[in-house]
């Protein structure tokens, strides 16, 4: 890729090194040796004390001061999201919901993988692919992608399809972009090591491209994963026939702020949950990095 | 001895993109006689590397005819194998694993590729490393696995460029040994690429100098010392004869 897309590059490589970074670093420090309990737990221990002072408060705001009924309507507490998050899993109301947006953000987001880290590793080893496609994704990458949403829904519909297109092109350039980025920065002697064994163009790319490439691929997946959930919420917000988006839409209309809430904190959880896989997807990929060997 | 590997006006020009050509070799003979050790000593850029590189495959030269065992050269094949200057092994592979890249790639199963590197593993003494990965090993360690990875495809022809040139002084002094030991019983040809003119007395049978660049061979050096060499022979006269003469050639190549 040529010279056009060189800044927004450069920014986004930085960003996930700094992602990388934060999230490496935590779990490196708990193996100190020779600290006493409290300064190990010190940082759980705080983190957990803020959290638990803002629900409090929270949750006395209301009985504490008088609110005017019109008021009250946009507000809920932690006690009533908790008892309607326990309805809605109990009843079992929000599992359909949830199945759809599950499917859309899982099957959009195996389809960036499948289609842009193939693609990055291919306009990574070759000038003239590189060249062919440069234009296309410099122009795409620009682009926000939720401008396409409106031609989406006319061409794919308010269904799976949509949304699944949605999160795929919302997740590809992550990936893509990083896995080129990762594939350019391959060691060229080791690609001359597996070639003097007659290595294939195929066995460069299995042997040495992507292993190298895989601390960028991560963190391509790491900013590809959050694209994918904006995804999911636009898509269901702006159009969808269901989805948890959709029902915390149609929760905000009937004033169920409780509800609205339910759907924001399964979005942060699977976020979460997500987030944590890839970090032990990553630890398991890179157990042969030297700053990962004081763990083991 | 009839020459094993030859090459004839050989001819070769780097055109990179952004500069101006570089000429890396020209007119370059060289023979090399079966299970011959020897070395190229000459100043850097000369374009020493760039010939292995070629003998490797890797590069194809402009001209010139090159053949091994009679037969013209036509890239890759594990008749050679080289050992490369910063050890060039696979930092996501283990010690094994990296040993036996060469097997693997010629398409052997995992069964026999073990049977083929277990006991190069022992041979440079690091068994129970085997599933160790590089950073977790020393220089000299590193150095031993590139060495079995070359020696696990059973070439005829080892080319090593700079292989001692990352270890420090006295690791390198063991790994000579090691290599002329190694050399003794599997009889390979060696073509050892190096900056140092002591260790290029020490192992080889023959010392070839180059110009600086476009590299020629401007003079080859026997050595005559008696093999099996030992430490004590870098202190004869005969030996700093030698590495004088050798030294007198290679001095008005260099410029600071």
């Amino acid at each position: 890729m040529g010279g056009a897309r060189g800044v927004p590059v450069a920014g986004r490589t930085m960003t996930d090194a700094r992602a990388l970074e934060t999230g490496v670093a935590p779990a490196a420090d708990p193996g100190a040796p020779g600290r006493s309990l409290w300064h190990r737990l010190e940082p759980t221990i705080l983190g957990t004390t803020s959290i638990v002072v803002l629900l409090v408060v929270w949750e006395l705001l209301p009985r504490l001061i008088t609110v005017s009924a019109g008021t009250k309507l946009f507000f809920t507490t932690p006690s009533q999201i908790a008892g309607t998050l326990w309805r809605l899993f109990a009843t079992g109301s929000i599992w359909t919901p949830l199945g759809v947006s599950a499917s859309g953000f899982a099957l959009g987001l195996s389809l960036s993988i499948v289609v842009g880290l193939p693609l990055g590793v291919l306009i990574g080893r070759s000038r003239t692919l590189n060249a062919m496609l440069d234009p296309f994704i410099t122009a795409f990458n620009a682009t926000p992608r939720l401008v396409f949403l409106p031609l989406l829904m006319l061409w794919f519909g308010l269904g799976l399809e949509m949304k699944v297109v949605i999160v795929f092109i919302g997740a590809l350039f992550p990936i893509l972009i990083n896995t080129y980025e990762g594939v350019r920065n391959a060691d060229k002697t080791l690609i001359n090591v597996v070639r003097s064994f007659g290595a294939s163009e195929w066995d460069i790319a299995r042997l040495v491209v992507v292993p190298n490439a895989m601390p960028y691929i991560v963190a391509g997946l790491r900013l590809a994963i959050g694209r994918a959930v904006l995804g999911v919420v636009v898509a269901e917000f702006f159009g969808s026939e269901s989805g948890l988006g959709v029902m915390m839409v149609q929760a905000a209309g009937r004033y169920q702020v409780d509800v609205v809430f339910s759907g924001l904190i399964v979005f942060a959880v699977l976020s979460l949950a997500m987030t944590a896989m890839v970090q032990v997807l990553e630890s398991r990929l890179t157990r042969w990095r030297p700053q990962r060997a004081g763990e083991e | 001895m009839p020459a094993y590997i030859s090459g004839r006006n050989v001819n070769l020009t780097f055109r990179p993109p952004n500069r101006g050509p570089v000429r890396a070799l020209q007119n370059f003979d060289i023979d090399i006689g079966e299970g011959e050790f020897l070395s190229i000593v000459g100043p850097s850029g000369c374009g020493k590397s760039t010939f292995l590189n070629v003998l490797l495959g890797l590069i194809k030269p402009d001209s010139g005819d090159i053949r091994m065992d009679g037969k013209p050269l036509a890239g890759p094949g594990t008749d050679r194998a080289m050992v490369f200057q910063e050890f060039g092994l696979l930092p996501w592979r283990t010690v094994q694993a990296n040993v036996e890249l060469g097997l693997e790639l010629k398409g052997m199963g995992g069964d026999a590729r073990r049977k083929l590197s277990q006991p190069l593993i022992e041979m440079i003494g690091l068994s129970g490393f085997e599933g160790h990965f590089p950073h977790e090993l020393s220089g000299g360690m590193k150095q031993r696995v590139g060495l079995a990875r070359a020696l696990a495809t059973d070439p005829n022809v080892l080319l090593m460029d700079e292989p001692f040139a990352a270890l420090d002084a006295q690791t390198r002094d063991l790994m000579q040994v090691e290599l002329l030991r190694i050399w003794q019983t599997a009889k390979k040809t060696v073509l050892f690429v190096t900056h140092q003119i002591e260790e290029a007395i020490y192992l080889s049978d023959r010392v070839m100098v180059m110009t600086k660049r476009p590299g020629r061979a401007k003079k080859i050096f026997k050595i005559d010392l008696p093999r099996p060499r030992d430490y004590e022979m870098r202190v004869t006269p005969e030996f700093n004869k030698l590495k004088l003469q050798i030294w007198n050639e290679l001095k008005d190549e260099i410029t600071v």
